[in-house]
């Protein structure tokens, strides 16, 4: 046994190469092609160690020498509940990092060459970095804590890359779908490690897998079916899959690293991880082969009809995964385990090629499909559809909640705030004369009509009948009461009032106001 | 019981002091040199309050304690404990950011500007250190002069006096029942201590925690209390006077407002622990409160259009959620709530700082006027992006410690509430998203010499120095935490055991002596 605490340097490399990149782009240091040589040393100098250093500890974990776990700290203490920083670089969590990092690697270097002269050069480097970072991170981190900050940080470097072309507005669009989307399967992740943080003190992967045989049935089904919607948002199973043809905004080695090889595989890693807690229930356990199952079929069916070389090989890769999910949801948890790694190496390569096999093909027709489905009209108008899986999922889900939007913001602009007595003024209007605003602006306060004697809202309206009333019965009793010439004097004082009442509205008197207010309010009490 | 130096005094008087000689400096650039020194400075000495400051002591730190109005029983009472000393280097800073932000913004009366930046300043610390009832009510409501005049002087948008009197009224509407909370506290201290004589009341917030409060007076306080400062934090349905404020005012003055969340501080400092039974029997009711706040609020945001209006109710929808943490009373979610309070200074500020930039370069922060700004500006979309995956709580940003602690308290108290906040969490990256996607993404729309500029040096440092500190308290947030620590658990325990006479030495001692005198 040796101890393993270097094992951080596997996700900490890339992460330095990321901070670098990043930093020296950001200050303008590093820009233009000139100096993408810079950028390309900075990210393979950092992903070839990170990778050499995994296989090195590949070689020394099967020869037994690395402890199981390494601790680095607490990071966060609260109460009874305690989080670390730990690592686990032993057994399938390090094989499938040490896959990882090649892929990494080669992807990266790929993209040396792939991305030359692209306006975003440096940027793409800065992501990648990360996504390695973060990827390591997910599959070595010891507790479900760390390992969601590399799940959510994958995210994130999903979403900007998505949007790396960011001028167009299709890609920009798609982006937003991906991350919302998978956000979904984020609080579902989230919340299983707070309920874990909560029922068992602590959210070590280990403890999470020994603790499911104490808790309760229906609590243990509730941990797993977090997980497990975790899981299928980021493994695109149904019915997430939508998002995963829409990712295939960002450049090719990006939709071979993310979406073929690597971050799509993280939620089958997931279910692997937490195998001894879905032993524990049958139900999350036939909720996953019910959903592979049907991801697979319908993937399979989907990929049927598409004519693009990215979209079939990307239903293809949610067919895989959700085979995966039904060899988890079946026990073969082995097999799932290789099938993860193989398909990473195969899909990553075939769409890595696909811009080469597409300049190969160039001129040959596609296959058409076979005359007994192109007969079949609704299959085929299934298929093309792809399935109608967005649309519903749009009506049940996102309409409503537009809906629901649409109607507060109503609410909000016509009911609340004219209730509670000052409503903003119609200044939608006269928006076309600028002029007439300054001058309406600069008369505001002395102008009748915004004053506050007249009311507005509820609560001023309430104030303006009561002033109304008293007023008509002073008027009625009082001056009507004394003679002619003391209305005359009415008169005369009224309009000073009026005058006086004028200034008083203005901004400087108010501010007297609120001042008299606090003194009174000091009086009160002496 | 006096400090030999009185440091909180000073932090208190500096700012005001530093605005008498802005009335002599005739040289505008010079009086914002000397403003910014003055703020500067400020920050210094806030930050030494910070290191002297002991973080084991729960109770009350560096009080000071001198006879204000004898006949009243009030006191002028400073001090500072976990739950506040945090606020006053994050008051001083964003009182820097300010008068940075609007350094060339500022043509007319800038003497007058700095000078009213500079005393709102001041006041506001005095909001975080009063430790005495009365003291405290006069400087809450001497926020609002200066906040009327910058507003109302030097907004940005065409409604801005309306805006003023708006915020104004909505503001001293507030202030009423709060008042009468106060005196209702000190009247009963008195009636407890015998006899209602005025030498009798007693405004001091130590010594009102220790007084036995009847049932029914206690519902009565906290829901005077909590309407006080539920205008101010802003909760739904009382909240419309931010998004119109931060239509209207000068972009540093709604950062300042959305960054300093006073009415939850309020909240927090007073509403609860002194009717700590009445809160604990209407949790349910802050919790409901702040939920729908949480949802209404997020609801909305998902339907803006314009960036400031955005920010305006996603801070309120923030604000929700961490009402609803305070409501759970447990240890995870009220430090989870305290440091989200602390995070908006950071990350809300800065994002209305940005949208104040946008605004200061294209006239407008309507989405239809911007689109593609990412190209033009790619310093300002990075640090974007920073503050709004804080804000919706992206794992190695502050937001993520403070949101899992939350969820983890919400998850004990009200399990149901943990979806609600985790839908609004998806929300949350809706609208976050949905605004970078037409905003910041999409075709350029300003080329050649239309383009704006991106940030200058004295932009970037006002937001570099928060997106740093945005990172280093996501990967250490413990630092934070262990700042608050030993002061909540010490409110927690006058929370759940009322009667208990909590071992504040300093507070028995004054209590006693105050009924021998009494006596």
């Amino acid at each position: 046994m040796m101890d393993a605490g270097w094992i951080i340097l596997l996700p900490a490399l890339p992460m330095l190469a990321a901070a670098l990149i990043g930093g020296l782009h950001f200050f303008g240091l590093i820009a233009g092609e000139a100096d993408e040589a810079h950028s390309a040393r900075i990210s393979l100098t950092g992903m070839t160690l990170s990778a050499l250093l995994a296989c090195g500890a590949l070689a020394a974990d099967s020869f037994g020498w690395l402890a199981d776990s390494q601790f680095y700290g607490h990071w966060l203490g609260s109460g009874r509940v305690g989080i670390a920083f730990s690592l686990r670089g032993t057994g399938f969590n390090l094989r499938v990092a040490a896959l990882f990092a090649l892929l990494l690697l080669l992807t990266m270097r790929f993209s040396v060459n792939y991305l030359h002269r692209e306006a975003g050069f440096h940027r793409f480097f800065f992501i990648l970095n990360l996504f390695a970072a973060a990827m390591l991170l997910l599959v070595l981190s010891g507790n479900a804590l760390f390992s969601f900050a590399g799940w959510e940080a994958a995210g994130v470097c999903s979403y900007w890359l998505i949007a790396y072309a960011y001028d167009r507005p299709v890609a920009a669009h798609n982006a937003v779908r991906v991350f919302v989307s998978n956000r979904i399967g984020d609080a579902g992740f989230l919340l299983g490690t707070a309920l874990a943080l909560l029922w068992l003190e602590n959210c070590d992967w280990q403890t999470i897998n020994r603790g499911a045989a104490d808790l309760d049935r229906g609590d243990a089904t509730l941990l797993a079916l977090c997980f497990a919607l975790a899981a299928f948002a980021k493994s695109a199973q149904i019915p997430f899959t939508p998002w995963l043809a829409r990712a295939l905004e960002g450049p090719t080695p990006s939709s071979a690293i993310f979406y073929g090889g690597v971050m799509t595989h993280a939620g089958v890693f997931l279910l692997i991880q937490l195998q001894p807690l879905f032993n524990q229930t049958p139900t999350a356990m036939q909720l996953l082969v019910l959903v592979g199952g049907l991801t697979t079929v319908y993937s399979y069916w989907v990929g049927l009809s598409q004519t693009d070389i990215k979209s079939s090989q990307i239903y293809a890769a949610s067919a895989q995964l959700g085979l995966m999910f039904l060899e988890c949801g079946l026990g073969f948890w082995n097999l799932a385990g290789w099938h993860l790694c193989a398909h990473a190496v195969v899909r990553c390569y075939l769409l890595l090629t696909a811009p080469s096999i597409l300049h190969a093909t160039h001129g040959h027709p596609i296959r058409p499909v076979s005359p007994r489905w192109a007969n079949c009209r609704w299959a085929f108008m299934a298929s093309l559809q792809r399935g109608w899986l967005e649309p519903a999922l749009d009506w049940m889900l996102v309409k409503p909640v537009q809906q629901l939007a649409r109607d507060m913001r109503n609410i909000d602009d016509r009911i609340v705030d004219p209730a509670l007595g000052a409503p903003a003024p119609a200044i939608k209007a006269i928006s076309s004369l600028a002029q007439w605003e300054e001058s309406k602006m600069g008369a505001k306060l002395d102008n009748d009509e915004d004053s506050f004697a007249r009311g507005s809202g509820l609560a001023g309206k309430l104030a303006q009948w009561t002033a109304s009333l008293l007023s008509w019965f002073e008027y009625r009793f009082i001056l009507r009461g004394i003679g002619r010439d003391s209305i005359n004097w009415g008169r005369r004082l009224g309009r000073r009032a009026n005058r006086f009442e004028q200034l008083l509205l203005s901004p400087r008197y108010l501010i007297l106001f609120v001042l008299i207010t606090l003194m009174v309010a000091l009086g009160y009490g002496a | 019981m006096n400090e030999p130096f009185p440091l909180l005094s000073l932090c208190l008087i500096w700012p005001l002091l530093g605005a008498l000689p802005l009335a002599f400096i005739e040289n505008p650039l010079r009086a914002k040199r000397w403003a910014l020194s003055v703020a500067g400075l400020e920050l210094v000495f806030c930050l030494l309050v910070l290191c002297i400051f002991d973080p084991g002591y729960g109770g009350f730190q560096m009080r000071e304690d001198y006879p204000w109005i004898a006949g009243l029983n009030v006191h002028y009472q400073l001090g500072v404990d976990g739950i506040s000393v945090l606020f006053l280097p994050m008051t001083a800073w964003v009182t820097v950011a300010a008068l940075l932000a609007g350094w060339n913004s500022i043509r007319q009366l800038s003497r007058f500007h700095l000078a009213l930046l500079l005393t709102l300043e001041s006041i506001t610390i005095g909001v975080f250190t009063a430790l005495d009832l009365t003291l405290f009510f006069l400087f809450w409501e001497l926020t609002l002069p200066p906040l009327f005049f910058l507003i109302g002087l030097w907004g940005a948008g065409a409604e801005r006096r309306y805006a003023a009197m708006k915020y104004t009224l909505y503001m001293l509407f507030g202030g009423v029942p709060l008042l009468f909370g106060i005196i209702l506290l000190a009247l009963n201290h008195a009636q407890l201590t015998g006899g209602a004589s005025p030498g009798e009341l007693c405004f001091s917030l130590p010594v009102l925690l220790q007084t036995p409060l009847a049932r029914d007076a206690q519902n009565l306080i906290f829901f005077l209390l909590l309407v006080g400062f539920a205008v101010k934090a802003p909760l739904a349905p009382f909240h419309t006077w931010l998004p119109t404020t931060a239509m209207e005012a000068p972009a540093q003055i709604t950062a300042q407002l959305t960054a300093l969340k006073l009415g939850v501080y309020g909240i927090v400092r007073f509403a609860i622990p002194l009717a700590p039974a009445a809160a604990v029997e209407h949790r349910w009711l802050l919790a409901i409160l702040g939920s729908i706040t949480l949802v209404y609020a997020g609801l909305i945001a998902l339907q803006q259009t314009n960036l400031r209006r955005l920010l305006a109710y996603s801070s309120i929808s923030h604000v929700g959620l961490v009402l609803v943490g305070i409501a759970t009373f447990t240890p995870q979610g009220l430090q989870g709530a305290m440091m989200q309070l602390l995070n908006f200074t950071v990350v809300a500020g800065s994002l209305m700082l940005i949208a104040g930039m946008i605004q200061q370069r294209l006239g407008s922060t309507e989405l239809i006027d911007l689109g593609g700004l990412a190209k033009p500006m790619p310093r300002l979309t990075v640090l974007f992006f920073v503050f709004a995956l804080s804000s919706i709580g992206v794992p190695l940003t502050n937001g993520f410690p403070a949101e899992l602690l939350m969820l983890l308290g919400i998850l004990q108290s009200f399990p149901a509430l943990a979806l609600v906040a985790l839908f609004v969490a998806v929300l949350g990256a809706a609208y976050v998203t949905g605004f970078a996607r037409r905003g910041l993404f999409g075709p350029t729309r300003h080329t050649g010499a239309a383009a704006p500029q991106d940030l200058r040096a004295r932009e970037l440092c006002i937001l570099a120095i928060p997106a740093l500190l945005v990172l280093w308290l996501g990967v250490y947030p413990q630092w934070l935490l262990s700042r608050q620590e030993s002061a909540l658990t010490l409110w927690l325990q006058r929370l759940h055991h009322p009667t208990t006479w909590v071992a504040d030495a300093l507070v028995s001692d004054r209590i006693r002596e105050g009924y021998n005198i009494n006596r």
